[in-house]
């Protein structure tokens, strides 16, 4: 592994920045940002319809249906007509509750993953911004999801709505715990916190990424990952939260219109958000699946990184639906059992030994 | 530039901060405190304190927050008002501290003379944090495993909280 400082393996060039850089120099600050932010936002918006589109798509053909197929090719506009309608529905309020925090609790799940999105490395220098503790960063942020669930559960004043936002609370409570030693792992073994350095850490051929490179361990951590951050997102099998036969809707069943559309967009997009970080922690992030043939590695290094970003990432994602729907949900104990007694002991083995071998050097 | 967004920061961090200590309802107050808390966060990066920072957002707001808001959830009548009767006596005394507090400052203002400005210091970056936390000279090696194993403690702990005796059906 010949390693280089990261700002020499990718110099900071591409044709349309310089172009723009040099007729307006005294502008570029305020356009590299305002751009930055205007992608992040389409991205934001873009993601949560496609995703929609592919949750039922998934969903229907590991039934045996062919689910949306009238609206556009195959259904691909049908989540953007649902998305439609649910804007223009009329935002409804039930009597008795707190209006500030019941309108300020849908937009932190969603401001949330906006912020997450602003560090995720999609390619060489396609990140708006690449904090030192990237890390640390993503742990505390991801804290505002769980606020905004908590309080919509209060402010609703609905015994499900709070019932729900509890279990989702201490759901996300927990597992974010082990969350947060998985990501101490790889910031063990990959000797930064910076997202982007994490993803230049694993540079090489295939084999170099960590889910591979850490004997076995890389593996189990990869599969830890999986379980732990399907349940930080509510999801199925984990998905007491909003378990339909006892809670009704759980923490969003007030909502409507734009409102409990921001909730779900921001799930969606979560999950986007959680397999990019699956994808830059264990996945080689933006790097080329290189297998070591000449011939095979000049292909894959033609494709550029963002689009193996998002096809890595998508896999993930694919991941995580194939898991909603082949494993029945758990019950709230059975949920803190797997955390508690099963996830963080092993969790603590995990770390433990991938410091003996980085200790030890038997990192390949 | 910068002075300028100190003083909006600054501004909305007094605001903020006040609305926290003075709103009536609990969970308002907690909302206005998590804003403040944000607002130090920028601060903090504005003195490029980056790693003091994030570490505000992820103890304060990730974890701090969350449980003073549990807490408030469960307990019971937070939007009524309950406040101390105002009596002329309780205004005395308020009034006496705050006038205490107010000539203390001026006192101790009165006598300070500010340094010198000291240049730019370098940024500190989060490796030399790392390494002079696990430093065993000059660094705070033994005071950092100390809260390691104490949290680490209070984690096998919750666990061993949570479990249940042999034969106790789960």
């Amino acid at each position: 592994m010949n390693a280089l400082p990261a700002s020499q393996t990718f110099p900071v060039t591409n044709a349309i920045g310089d172009a723009v850089r040099q007729l307006f120099p005294a502008s570029a600050p305020a356009i590299n940002t305002l751009l930055a932010i205007a992608s992040l936002l389409a991205l934001v918006a873009f993601l949560p319809v496609l995703l929609i589109w592919l949750e039922r798509k998934v969903a229907a053909h590991f039934q045996a249906r062919l689910g949306p197929m009238r609206v556009g090719w195959h259904g691909l506009l049908q989540s953007a007509a649902d998305g439609l309608k649910l804007v223009f529905k009329e935002v409804l309020k039930p009597e008795g509750a707190d209006s500030f925090v019941f309108f300020l609790a849908p937009i932190l799940p969603a401001s949330a993953t906006f912020l997450i999105m602003a560090v995720l490395p999609f390619d060489h220098h396609l990140q708006v911004a690449d904090p030192p503790a990237g890390i640390i960063y993503v742990i505390g942020i991801s804290g505002l999801s769980v606020l905004g669930i908590l309080l919509a559960g209060w402010a609703s004043n609905n015994k499900y709505s709070l019932l729900g936002a509890m279990r989702s609370g201490a759901q996300m409570i927990s597992y974010e715990i082990s969350l947060a030693l998985l990501m101490l792992l790889v910031v063990m073994v990959s000797g930064s916190a910076s997202l982007r350095e994490i993803v230049l850490s694993q540079q090489g051929t295939i084999l170099d990424w960590w889910i591979f490179k850490l004997p076995g361990l890389g593996l189990i951590a990869f599969a830890m990952y999986l379980v732990t951050s399907t349940a930080e997102l509510n999801r199925g099998p984990f998905d007491i939260a909003e378990a339909e036969s006892e809670l009704t809707g759980g923490f969003a069943t007030e909502y409507s219109g734009i409102s409990f559309a921001m909730f779900f967009f921001a799930e969606f997009v979560n999950m986007f958000v959680a397999a990019g970080l699956a994808t830059t922690f264990f996945l080689g992030g933006f790097l080329a699946p290189r297998i070591g043939l000449a011939f095979f590695d000049a292909v894959v290094d033609f494709v550029p990184g963002f689009v193996w970003f998002f096809a890595k990432a998508f896999l993930v994602v694919f991941i995580y639906m194939w898991f909603r729907w082949s494993f029945p949900r758990l019950r709230v104990d059975q949920l803190m059992y797997l955390e508690w007694k099963l996830l963080l002991p092993a969790n603590l083995v995990l770390l433990t030994l991938t410091a003996f071998f980085v200790i030890r050097g038997w990192i390949l | 530039m910068s002075d300028l967004l100190f003083y909006l920061l600054a501004t909305a961090l007094v605001i903020f901060s006040l609305l926290a200590v003075h709103v009536p309802n609990l969970l308002h107050a907690a909302i206005a405190l998590i804003a403040s808390f944000f607002v130090t966060a920028a601060i903090y990066i504005m003195l490029e304190m980056e790693f003091l920072a994030l570490a505000q957002i992820m103890l304060y707001i990730g974890g701090i927050v969350i449980f003073m808001l549990i807490i408030i959830l469960l307990t019971t009548g937070i939007g009524e008002e309950r406040r101390l009767p105002v009596t002329i006596s309780r205004r005395l005394a308020g009034a006496g501290l705050a006038a205490l507090f107010l000539g203390g400052l001026i006192v101790a203002f009165g006598r300070w003379t500010p340094p010198a400005p000291a240049g730019t210091n370098p940024a500190v970056s989060l490796d030399a944090i790392g390494l002079r936390l696990l430093a065993t000279q000059n660094g705070f090696v033994v005071a950092f495993e100390l809260i390691s194993v104490l949290l680490l403690t209070a984690l096998v702990g919750a666990v061993v909280i949570a479990r249940k005796d042999k034969g106790e059906t789960p």
